[in-house]
C-alpha cells in the first residue's frame, strides 16, 4: 500500500460520519493528498479498497477537482487564478512574470523541485484580484514586487529545510 | 378541480392534459404527442437535466425550464414551441456544437443522430464561436479521436456531447462501474475506469443509447449507411428471455442487431450475446451444401441425393426393426415450425416417440406429469417480478442464464425496494444486491430447501399443524439443524429466509439451470414444491423454472419430448393420422440405446451433443456405434464430422417463424436474409424427407402455421401442486482424490455451441478457462493464465486459470462453449455432482 496506516485509519474515521460510503470519497482523497502531495490511479484503487466504492467513481471525483494534482509537484504548488476578475487585473502578465522568473512554463516544475506553476479556475477571492494560492495560503492584490518577495521567502524556507507542509 | 388528489391538470401548447402527480412536463407533453427534443433524457433513466435541450417556457416561471426535470404542477401553462423556447434551444445547440467536429460524412451515426436531427430542426447555420475547436487526440497521428474502451466499443470524445446517458445506464440499470466521466469542463471525457475495460454483458447498450457518434461498435463501424438498410423484426435466438430485436440488413447481409423495446420483456435493453450473436448468420464457414460420407470422406451432393440416401436408410431400418430404432435430438433454439415437424416426422412417419430437445442436460425424467414438469408449467411473467416484495433466486447464475430477467430483478430491488435472497452454490452478480446471499455446498439444494420447510413449520403454528407431520415422514433431512449441517448454511440464515417468506406479501421464485440441468432435479423440484405449498406462495406470487434456450418452451409444448401430457397426446391423435403407442426414449436413453445397439440411427437437428451433452465419451461411443447418423446444422462440428449425412441448416434470421419465451409468450420473427448456399430451414428438411418416405408433413405454410398455433395455444399452465411431495436428500460425497466440485456452464458472453462463430463475442472471450477461487489458485501456485490440468475419473482437459473472488473455495467453474476444448469429457451422466482434481501441467 502507498497509503500509510495513519492515512487509512484517518479515512476510516471519516467514513463513519457519512450515511453513504460514496460521500467519503472527497475526505478520503484529501487525506491521501495530504500524505502524498498528489493523486494517481494506484491511489484511487487503494482508496476504493478502503471505502468500498468502485475505483471508477473515485477517479471521477478526483479528476473533476483540479485542486488535487495528478502528478508529483515541487515543494510549493503555485496556483494562479486566471478567471475573469484576476484576468482583468493582470493575471496573464503575472503568469508570464512567474514563468520568466522561475524559468519554467505553466504546468512545469523547477529543476530544484521547489516550485510548480499552474493556473486554476476561480478561487473565490475576486475582490482581492489578482491572486494566487500556495499551499493553504492565499496571496492577494499581487504585484511583481510582492511575487518577488513571496518567492524569495519560500525558496529560503525550502533551502533551510523549514518548508511548510503543502 | 385541477388538483385532484394524485392527478394534476395542466395546459401544454393550449391543450389540457391530466397526469399523475410526479410526472415531468416532458412526459406529460409526450403523452399527448407533443415532441420535445432531448439528448440526455431516457425513458428508463432518472432525469438529470444535463443537456438543457428540452427547454420549455412555463408561465410565471422566471426562466426557461428543463422539462425533463420539472414536475407538473396544477394549472401550469406550458409553451413548448414559443419564440423564446426556440431561441433558448438554439443557444443550447450552439454551445453543444462549440467543439463538435461536424464530421457527419464519416460518422456512423449519420442518419440516425439526435444532434444532426435537432440541428436540422432548429436551423442552425453558423456559429459565433470563430476560434479553433478543442480537439481530443489520443493518437496524434489520427484526425479522429478513436479510442477503444472495450472489446467492442470505440470512443470518439470529440463527438461526445456529455449527456452522460451511457455512464448513467451503466451504473443505474446494469450495476456496472467500468465506465465514468473524468476531468471537467471542456476537458471532460467518457472513459473506462482506471485499469478496466468496458466489457460487461450489457456493453452494447451503451453504444445504442448514445445520441451521437461518440460511442460506436467495431461490429457496425464504417460498413454501411444506416438509411440504406432495411429493418427486420426479430427475436433473439439465444436464451429464453425472448428479447425483441431489429435486424438491419442490406443486400442479403445483416449489419447489426438493436433492441426493439418491449416493456413486458426487455425494456429496451439487450445483452451482448443477443446484439452480436446475429453474426453467426454472416459467418464465412457456414455449411452450404448437403454432404454424404463416401468411404472416409464427406462428398458434396444435391439435396435430392441427400434426402434419398436418408430416406432409404431410414426405410431399411424401419422395415427391418421398426421406427423405434431411430432416435431424434433437436436443438431447442430452433423455430417452432422446425421443432414441430421433427415431432411430426418421427411420430407419423417413423412411428416412434424417441425424440428429445433436452440434449445437454443430465438424466432426464421420463414420464409426463412428474413434479418437475408440473413446476415448469406454472404461470410466470417477467413483469410479475416487479410486483413481488420478495424475490428468491434459487440455483441460478441468473445474469449468465437470463441476462435480461436479471435486469428486471435488479430493477425490482434497486428501484422498487423488493428484497432479494439468492441461494446458489457460488457467489453471483445478483448476490451483490441481495439481502442475503446464501451459498450452499454444491449438490445439497434439496437438503437446504427441506431445512427452510422445517424452519417455516417452526415459525408458523398454522403451517406446523397443517404440514409438520406430513413433512417429517416425506422429507429428509427433516430438521433445520441437519439441513444446516449438510448444506453448510448457518441455521440462523435458514430461519431468516423462512421469516422473509412468511412476511412477504408477494413472492417471485426463480429457479435456474443449476437445478434444471441437474440429474436430481425431480427431487429438488419436489423440495421446492413443498416450500411453495406450505408457505402459500401459489396464492401470493409466482414460480419460474426458467427454460433455457430461445424455444425450449416451444419445444416442450410442441411435443419434442418422448412423454407428453395426456391433453397434448389427445390433440395430436385428432390432428395426425398416426400416433405411436410405444413409449419413447429421452435424450439420455436414446444415446444409451445407441451404444447398446438397440437404436441404429440418430437424427440430430441443429445441435452438438458431442460438445454439450454432459459426458463426452459416452456420446462418442454411442454415435460411433450407430449404423447411420444424420446431422443438420449451421456449421461443421465434431458431431457433423461423425455423420453419414450432413445437412446445411438455415438460421432463424433466414426464415420467418416463432419462439416461445420463458413466460410462454409466443413471439414471431421475420426473414432478414436468404440462407447461404443451399441451406434450408429445418421444417423444409423434415418435409422433404417425409415426402420422400411417405407423404409430406404439410401441404401449405398455412396448414403448418395452423397446426403449430393450435398446439401452442392450448392451455399449458399446470395448476399448483396441492400435496406434500417426497423429497429425500441422498448424500453423494466426493472421494479423496477427486474432491473439487465441478460446474460446467456457459461463458458470460457465449451461449450454446454457436456463439463462438461470432467475431464480436470472440473478442470478449475466445477460449475456455478454469475459474477458481484465490485460495485454490494459491494452493496450486497458479496466477491468471497458468495452465492447470483438470481431471475427473473419466477425462481430462488442460485450461488456463482465471482467478475469481466470486467462486467458493471448493468449486471449479468451466466454460463449455468452445469446440477446441470439449469440457464435457470431465462429466459423468449419472453423477449429480462431478468432482475433479487439479494439478500443474509441468509437474507430470
Amino acid at each position: 500500500m502507498i497509503l500509510s496506516d495513519k492515512s487509512i485509519a484517518e479515512i476510516r474515521e471519516k467514513m463513519v460520519r457519512y450515511p453513504r460510503r460514496k460521500s467519503a470519497i472527497l475526505p478520503a482523497l484529501t487525506v491521501a493528498y495530504n500524505q502524498l502531495g498528489h493523486l494517481d490511479e494506484e491511489i484511487y484503487k487503494e482508496i476504493s479498497q478502503v471505502i468500498d466504492v468502485p475505483t471508477g467513481e473515485i477517479a471521477e471525483a478526483a479528476t473533476f477537482y483540479t485542486m488535487f494534482p495528478k502528478a508529483p509537484t515541487g515543494r510549493y504548488l503555485i496556483q494562479v487564478c486566471h478567471n475573469i476578475s484576476c484576468a482583468l487585473l493582470g493575471a496573464d502578465g503575472l503568469v508570464e512574470y512567474l514563468e520568466s522568473k522561475l524559468g519554467i512554463k505553466k504546468g512545469e516544475t523547477t529543476p530544484d523541485k521547489i516550485f510548480t506553476l499552474i493556473t486554476v479556475e476561480c478561487l473565490g477571492s475576486c475582490a482581492s484580484a489578482p491572486m494566487m494560492q500556495i499551499g493553504d495560503r492565499y496571496y492577494e492584490f499581487l504585484t511583481k514586487e510582492k511575487v518577488d518577495a513571496i518567492l524569495d521567502d519560500l525558496r529560503k524556507k525550502a533551502e533551510d529545510g523549514k518548508a511548510d507542509s503543502v | 378541480m385541477s388538483d385532484n388528489g394524485n392527478k394534476i391538470t395542466l395546459t401544454i401548447d393550449g391543450r389540457q392534459v391530466t397526469v399523475d402527480r410526479g410526472t415531468t412536463v416532458l412526459e406529460a407533453a409526450r403523452s399527448i404527442g407533443i415532441d420535445i427534443p432531448t439528448f440526455c433524457w431516457h425513458p428508463k433513466l432518472k432525469s438529470v437535466g444535463a443537456c438543457r435541450m428540452c427547454y420549455v417556457e412555463i408561465e410565471k416561471f422566471r426562466t426557461l425550464a428543463v422539462s425533463c426535470a420539472t414536475e407538473c404542477l396544477p394549472d401550469m401553462v406550458v409553451h413548448t414551441r414559443s419564440e423564446k423556447v426556440l431561441q433558448g434551444r438554439k443557444a443550447v445547440l450552439e454551445f453543444i456544437l462549440l467543439n463538435h467536429p461536424l464530421d457527419c460524412p464519416t460518422c456512423d451515426k449519420g442518419g440516425e443522430c439526435d444532434l444532426q436531427d435537432h440541428t436540422f430542426a432548429h436551423g442552425i447555420d453558423d456559429s459565433r464561436f470563430d476560434f479553433p475547436k478543442y480537439r481530443f487526440k489520443r493518437d496524434p497521428k489520427s484526425t479522429f479521436d478513436d479510442y477503444r474502451i472495450g472489446p467492442e466499443i470505440i470512443r470518439n470524445q470529440n463527438r461526445c456531447i456529455l449527456c452522460y446517458k451511457c455512464v448513467r445506464a451503466n451504473k443505474e440499470i446494469f450495476g456496472e462501474h467500468d465506465l465514468g466521466v473524468f476531468q471537467r469542463g471542456n476537458l471532460a471525457e467518457i472513459d473506462a475506469a482506471p485499469g478496466e475495460k468496458v466489457d460487461s454483458l450489457y456493453s452494447g447498450n451503451l453504444v445504442e443509447i448514445c445520441p451521437v457518434g461518440a460511442l460506436t461498435n467495431t461490429d457496425f463501424r464504417y460498413k454501411v449507411r444506416v438509411w440504406k438498410t432495411k429493418q427486420v423484426k426479430s427475436i433473439c435466438q439465444y436464451c429464453a428471455d425472448g428479447c425483441n430485436l431489429t435486424l438491419w440488413a442490406r443486400r442479403n447481409r445483416i449489419f447489426r442487431a438493436t433492441s426493439r423495446r418491449n416493456d413486458d420483456i426487455d425494456e429496451g435493453w439487450i445483452c451482448d450475446r443477443g446484439r452480436y450473436g446475429y453474426q453467426v448468420a454472416n459467418a464465412e464457414d457456414r455449411l452450404t451444401t448437403p454432404l454424404v460420407k463416401k468411404g472416409e470422406h464427406h462428398v458434396e451432393v444435391t439435396w435430392d441425393e441427400a434426402i434419398k440416401t436418408i430416406a432409404a436408410r431410414f426405410r431399411e431400418i424401419k422395415d427391418k426393426k421398426g421406427g423405434v430404432c431411430i432416435g431424434g435430438l433437436a436443438y431447442p433454439g430452433l423455430d417452432s415450425a422446425s421443432l414441430y415437424t421433427v415431432s411430426k416426422f418421427f411420430r407419423t412417419i417413423l412411428n416412434t416417440n424417441s425424440i428429445d430437445f433436452r440434449y445437454d442436460y443430465k438424466m432426464l425424467p421420463e414420464k409426463a406429469g412428474d413434479v418437475y414438469s408440473e413446476m415448469t408449467a406454472q404461470p410466470f411473467s417477467i413483469t410479475g417480478i416487479e410486483k413481488s416484495d420478495l424475490i428468491l433466486v434459487l440455483a441460478s447464475h441468473l445474469i449468465n442464464e437470463h441476462p435480461i430477467t436479471h435486469l428486471r430483478v435488479r430493477k425490482a430491488v434497486t428501484k422498487l425496494g423488493s428484497k432479494l435472497y439468492t441461494v446458489n452454490p457460488f457467489a453471483t452478480k445478483s448476490g451483490d444486491i441481495s439481502t442475503d446471499e446464501i451459498i450452499y455446498r454444491l449438490g445439497t439444494l434439496e437438503a437446504l430447501i427441506n431445512g427452510v420447510c422445517m424452519a417455516l413449520t417452526e415459525q408458523s403454528n398454522e403451517i406446523k399443524t397443517k404440514y409438520a407431520d406430513k413433512l417429517k415422514s416425506l422429507i429428509a433431512p427433516s430438521s433445520v439443524e441437519a439441513a444446516s449441517k449438510i448444506s453448510g448454511v448457518e441455521k440462523e440464515r435458514i430461519h431468516n429466509l423462512a421469516r422473509a417468506i412468511l412476511d412477504a406479501k408477494n413472492v417471485t421464485v426463480i429457479v435456474g439451470e443449476i437445478l434444471t440441468g441437474s440429474a436430481t432435479r425431480e427431487n429438488m423440484a419436489s423440495a421446492i414444491s413443498n416450500m411453495l405449498l406450505i408457505s402459500g406462495i401459489p396464492a401470493k406470487g409466482q414460480v419460474g423454472f426458467l427454460s433455457k434456450y430461445a424455444n425450449s418452451m416451444g419445444a416442450q409444448r410442441l411435443g419434442v419430448m418422448p412423454h407428453l401430457p395426456d391433453a397434448t397426446v389427445e390433440r395430436l391423435k385428432e390432428l395426425w393420422d398416426n400416433y405411436p403407442e410405444q413409449p419413447g426414449l429421452a435424450a439420455d436413453r436414446i444415446l444409451l440405446a445407441g451404444r447398446k445397439e438397440e437404436i441404429d440411427s440418430i437424427f440430430v437437428m441443429g445441435c452438438d451433443p458431442l460438445l454439450l451433452y454432459p459426458d463426452g465419451e459416452f456420446v462418442r461411443e454411442s454415435l460411433e456405434t450407430l449404423d447411420f447418423l444424420v446431422v443438420a446444422d449451421m456449421f461443421e462440428s465434431k458431431t457433423t464430422a461423425m455423420a453419414d449425412v450432413v445437412l446445411p441448416l438455415a438460421g432463424p434470421a433466414e426464415m420467418s417463424g416463432s419462439f416461445v419465451n420463458i413466460e410462454g409468450r409466443i413471439q414471431t420473427f421475420d426473414k432478414a436474409i436468404n440462407p447461404p448456399g443451399q441451406a434450408l430451414p429445418g421444417y423444409e428438411i423434415m418435409n422433404r424427407l417425409a415426402a420422400e418416405m411417405k407423404n409430406p408433413l404439410y401441404e401449405s405454410d398455412r396448414q403448418l402455421h395452423d397446426e403449430i398455433t393450435m398446439l401452442l395455444d392450448m392451455n399449458h399452465k399446470a395448476p399448483a401442486i396441492m400435496d406434500v411431495q417426497e423429497a429425500k436428500y441422498i448424500a453423494e460425497e466426493p472421494g479423496d482424490e477427486y474432491n473439487i466440485a465441478l460446474v460446467v456452464t456457459d461463458e458470460l458472453h457465449h451461449f450454446g455451441h454457436l456463439t463462438e462463430k461470432t467475431k464480436s463475442l470472440s473478442a470478449f472471450c475466445a477460449e475456455s478457462f478454469l475459474e477458481i477461487s484465490p485460495a485454490l489458485a494459491e494452493k496450486y501456485h497458479a496466477q491468471n493464465g497458468t495452465l492447470l490440468r483438470v481431471e475427473s475419473e473419466v477425462g481430462k482437459v488442460i485450461l488456463p486459470v482465471r482467478i475469481s473472488e466470486h467462486i467458493d473455495n471448493n468449486v471449479a467453474m468451466i466454460y463449455k462453449n468452445f469446440a477446441a476444448t470439449p469440457v464435457n469429457v470431465l462429466q459423468m451422466r449419472k453423477r449429480r455432482v462431478d468432482y475433479v482434481r487439479l494439478s500443474r501441467v509441468e509437474e507430470k
